[in-house]
């Protein structure tokens, strides 16, 4: 049967339709300078996690966090920076360190784990480190931030 | 600290929705169909006494103007009917009869509440609209006018505010909104509030979002008017000073609330998808979850071995009993369906709370507006259950999950 109907574009037809950057403010911020800020926050990071600050490290790379259409390759830069945070924790540390983060960092952590988990053959995250940080966010933050992470438009 | 009363109405099928009388001896439910059911008090139980069908498709709200004693109803075939007493002129019993709305709106009616003064009421629908509705004595029947802009998707819930002018619609385009409902012929000139002074119809008063996101699944003016509370599906609750202009934002560690009323000027009780009905406090400083209504252990018979939402789980309902059964099922292939004539199956299926399912629905019961002092809660669970607001247990016994956020954004 021939599905490809399903992938045309109705809302294009419609002109009232709903469109995303009605739902929510976007990054303020041009890609130019979201992608800057990037770059410094990772520059940072690489010196927390040097003095072993992963709750440092992972509020600098959470709390300004680029979100939003045209921001990709920020986007995609501030997720190689966190999976070198995740990847460089040990297992037994990360319940303290993810009960330290404020709720909004912790929002945004879950996010960016199901991104991590979302990449095609995972990239280059471990499954296991995912699954592990899930499981220790979720103790602490509850069911609540794995809905808050389906349900915000700001996807990261 | 009286302990709650449970009513089973229905073992198969969820509440839609519930409204008590003004004397709370009769109770209209809508059974997931598209008949609405009256019950009436007799003791400790609930007799099935009535039925008025005139929708055909399922019913989605109920509303009983406790003065007036009308009863108006919407449903999913798009219409809405106020129902009305009167003797039937061959046997002189009492039936309740229908008046078609002329509401003009092309998609399902979702939620029907009258004005304060009974004189009015609001229909939210899937059109994008709200239909405020009032009585043409002339054409004898009631007519609508919409509101529209600048609602962007389904109206998923309305609350009028005590003026009986402007109304709270909260909206799966992620935001509250506070509207005025004016009507010339109707209404008196209001005077000015928190929300402002000139007040024409479709006056947008004030515009708000959750900080994650999510449908906005129910508003609620406090008793004075002055604050709006609206909790959205990113499992947090919003109060909004418009005076401030201060939101205060409870993010929950638990699953999303989708009901709320105020009890008093300073205390919200909320239930949603965690079975359990929750009071929130605050005032213009702060606001906070102090406890649930549901106190695990006198809700249920001593000694049970459930585990579920009193029990030991540190995340809500994450380790809940469902939860395990699946675990199970993937860790050591035993499959332990609810339902199954297994010892356990039985009893570990069951939640530790008083209601089995999502809450759909929260009203006050007894008290006046400012001092509510009890509350009705209905659900899928089929259950109808009337709370005491002041037997509060506090969130730490009631084994909620440990970190609660709170926050004040602008």
């Amino acid at each position: 049967m021939d599905v490809n109907f399903r992938k045309i574009d109705i809302d294009q037809y419609d002109e009232d339709a709903l469109l995303d950057s009605e739902l929510y403010d976007s990054d303020p911020r041009d890609p130019a300078h979201a992608l800057e800020d990037t770059k410094q926050n990772a520059a940072a990071v690489r010196s927390s996690l040097s003095r072993n600050d992963y709750v440092g490290a992972l509020t600098l790379v959470l709390g300004n966090a680029p979100y939003g259409p045209n921001v990709e390759e920020a986007k995609n830069l501030n997720l190689q920076t966190l999976v070198s945070i995740l990847n460089s924790t040990k297992a037994t540390d990360i319940p303290a360190i993810v009960k330290a983060l404020s709720p909004d960092t912790q929002d945004t952590l879950m996010k960016y784990l199901y991104k991590g988990m979302a990449l095609p053959g995972w990239g280059d995250v471990s499954g296991s480190v995912l699954l592990g940080w899930h499981e220790k966010l979720t103790e602490v933050a509850g069911t609540g931030c794995i809905v808050r992470a389906m349900t915000d438009r700001r996807l990261v | 600290m009286a302990p709650p009363e449970i009513f089973n109405l229905s073992q198969q099928s969820p509440i839609t929705c519930h409204a008590f009388n003004a004397d709370r001896s009769q109770v209209a439910v809508s059974l997931n169909s598209n008949e609405v059911r009256i019950y009436a008090r007799q003791g400790n139980d609930w007799s099935h006494i009535d039925t008025l069908s005139e929708h055909d498709k399922p019913i989605t709200s109920i509303d009983w103007a406790p003065n007036s004693n009308r009863i108006v109803t919407s449903a999913q075939d798009r219409n809405a009917y106020v129902w009305q007493q009167s003797p039937d002129p061959q046997t002189g019993h009492m039936v309740w009869k229908p008046t078609l709305v002329l509401l003009r709106i092309n998609r399902a009616a979702t939620f029907v509440r009258w004005s304060p003064n009974e004189d009015k009421f609001a229909v939210a629908s899937g059109a994008r609209a709200i239909a405020i509705c009032s009585f043409d004595p002339e054409g004898d029947w009631w007519v609508s006018r919409l509101l529209k802009k600048p609602i962007r998707s389904t109206v998923l819930s309305v609350d009028w505010h005590p003026n009986n002018v402007l109304l709270a619609a909260g909206s799966a385009d992620i935001k509250a909104r506070v509207f005025s409902a004016y009507i010339k012929d109707v209404d008196k000139r209001p005077s000015a509030s928190v929300w402002g002074e000139k007040l024409p119809f479709n006056t947008i008063c004030g515009e708000y979002a959750s900080p994650s996101g999510g449908w906005v699944h129910s508003v609620a003016f406090s008793p004075s008017g002055d604050v709006l509370a609206f909790a959205g599906h990113d499992s947090s609750i919003n109060i909004v000073y418009p005076g401030g202009p201060a939101v205060y934002s409870v993010k929950l560690s638990i699953l999303p609330l989708v009901t709320l009323t105020w009890t008093t000027e300073e205390s919200i009780v909320a239930a949603g998808h965690d079975c359990q009905p929750l009071v929130f406090a605050g005032n213009q400083g702060s606001w906070e979850l102090v406890g649930s209504l549901d106190e695990p252990q006198s809700s249920k018979s001593a000694g049970s071995t459930r585990s579920g939402l009193g029990g030991p789980s540190p995340v809500g309902r994450l380790n809940s009993a469902a939860f395990n059964t699946f675990r199970n099922a993937a860790e050591r292939g035993i499959s332990n369906a609810p339902g199954s004539p297994t010892a356990a199956s039985s009893g570990e299926s069951e939640l530790f709370t008083v209601h089995q399912n999502t809450i759909t629905s929260v009203r006050p019961y007894s008290g006046v507006p400012g001092q509510i002092a009890q509350v009705s809660t209905s659900g899928v669970d089929g259950k109808l259950v009337v709370w005491d607001v002041n037997a509060v247990t506090p969130i730490s016994a009631a084994g909620l999950a440990g970190k609660l956020g709170k926050m004040q954004v602008r």
